[in-house]
């Protein structure tokens, strides 16, 4: 399969093979008018299979790149301007991220009160994302 | 020094083992105080705000303030709160911290009594989450094996029964293991602890075991904690039933194990403690639900400022 070269956009690389679906459903349909290429379970020397996603014409704000790197702690992120990379970006995980992830404990107050902004403990442990909700403490597994 | 004033009881783990040997130092100031403790809250007021059916912990906690000789108002399920009409509960919190100098309080919602504290000018205090966290349950549950047992380093204790929901174990267990209690689980298959519990233990370096059956371990143990099958905490009750009867406490099983074992449990009990083990010095449930009265008290006046 071929990827085209993009001349404005972002290029989603390094994405774990097979969650590049997840990552395309992060951005709301308005958002993804643009031309996009989507190639999954492409050879990888650092991963051994990888996605890549390439998007015409649409910026990251840091809340999304926050999404991205829960869902796939090994993505990079390239913003290119006039068939330039202009800038690379390694999105850490930040030790708690705030009103991005929903519990999936039912029973967590978040979901009940739907006031309070969702607090989860961010943390890494055998290449997997683990989140623990700082009000239940319900811990949950990604990617 | 420890300030107690005005601070908020959410979590155990808020605690310092310090902080733990200091409640309970001060449960046993408050009963050596006699007839003098009563006016220690003279003219204060404690809601008790129960979103959930509980006897027991809003009965203990509404002694308790009467016996410090304050006042108590509250509600004691949700239909009977504005709650019904739809307020939200930080809109519930702030007012009644308006009518009140502290607030205990039970919601069915896991992480609420932390929610609740930030909205809260007064102390909260935990009285349960959801299958979440029972903190004064487990202090209480301290007291009572410092008293006991007069120690808990190196206790071997059991927790037999419904261990995925019931809250008193999950905090109970990694209070304890902060205080190198081993611990030993017996839980029908399915009701095991949560993983966020066990990952917990796992990181302090506790010490402890799981399985199914008691019978083996039995005769090692110092303690035995046994819990309810909780009916509410069921999807169906034909699983409920399938399972209430896995366990039961009976005096062929103190013959089992070590003459000196305490048998505790939160109450109340179902059948898991057949009623023939009562008379037997090993029963130490009631007595338990005693230091967890005199531990509210320690709290309560801790958290208000009237002893430091």
């Amino acid at each position: 399969m071929r990827i085209e070269r993009i001349h404005n956009g972002i290029v989603l690389d390094h994405i774990k093979a097979g969650v590049g679906i997840k990552i395309l459903g992060l951005f709301p349909t308005d958002m993804l008018k643009s031309k996009i290429d989507y190639a999954s379970y492409i050879e990888s020397p650092r991963l051994g299979m990888k996605d890549i996603i390439k998007i015409e014409n649409l910026d990251v704000d840091p809340k999304t790149l926050t999404k991205l790197a829960l869902i796939s702690p090994s993505i990079t992120i390239s913003i290119i301007r006039n068939g330039q990379v202009k800038e690379k970006i390694k999105p850490e995980l930040p030790p708690v991220v705030e009103g991005v992830i929903t519990c999936n404990n039912p029973k967590c107050i978040t979901l009940k009160e739907k006031y309070l902004t969702s607090k989860f403990k961010v943390w890494l442990e055998d290449s997997k994302v683990r989140q623990q909700c700082l009000y239940c403490e319900h811990i949950a597994k990604s990617s | 020094m420890h300030q107690f004033q005005g601070r908020h009881i959410i979590d155990t783990a808020d605690l310092t083992t310090e902080e733990v040997m200091f409640l309970i130092e001060t449960a046993d100031r408050i009963e050596a105080m006699g007839p003098a403790a009563r006016d220690l809250c003279k003219g204060k007021i404690l809601a008790t705000l129960f979103w959930e059916p509980s006897t027991r912990t809003r009965l203990s906690f509404e002694a308790a303030m009467y016996r410090l000789g304050g006042n108590v108002i509250g509600f004691s399920e949700a239909m009977s709160s504005s709650v019904s009409k739809g307020e939200t509960l930080a809109d519930t919190i702030q007012t009644v911290a308006l009518y009140s100098d502290i607030i205990a309080m039970r919601h069915p919602g896991e992480g609420s009594a932390l929610a609740a504290s930030m909205s809260s000018r007064v102390p909260i205090i935990n009285g349960g989450d959801g299958a979440h966290l029972h903190p004064t349950q487990t202090l209480g549950d301290c007291y009572t094996l410092i008293m006991e047992k007069g120690r808990l380093k190196g206790l071997k204790v059991g927790f037999l029964g419904d261990l995925l929901f019931g809250r008193t174990v999950h905090t109970l267990v990694r209070l304890l293991a902060r205080f190198g209690v081993e611990l030993h689980f017996f839980a029908p298959e399915g009701l095991n602890i949560p993983d966020y519990v066990r990952d917990s233990l796992v990181k302090a370096g506790a010490t402890f075991t799981e399985q199914t059956e008691l019978d083996a371990r039995l005769p090692e143990l110092d303690v035995l904690y046994v819990t309810r099958i909780q009916k509410e905490r069921f999807f169906s009750e034909e699983e409920y039933l399938r399972k209430k009867n896995s366990y039961s406490i009976t005096r062929e099983t103190l013959e089992k194990a070590k003459d000196d074992i305490l048998i505790l449990h939160p109450l109340p009990r179902n059948e898991e403690i057949a009623m023939e083990v009562d008379p037997t010095p090993n029963a130490g449930y009631f007595r338990q639900a005693e230091y967890g009265l005199k531990m509210r008290m320690a709290l309560i006046s801790l958290c208000l400022g009237v002893l430091s």
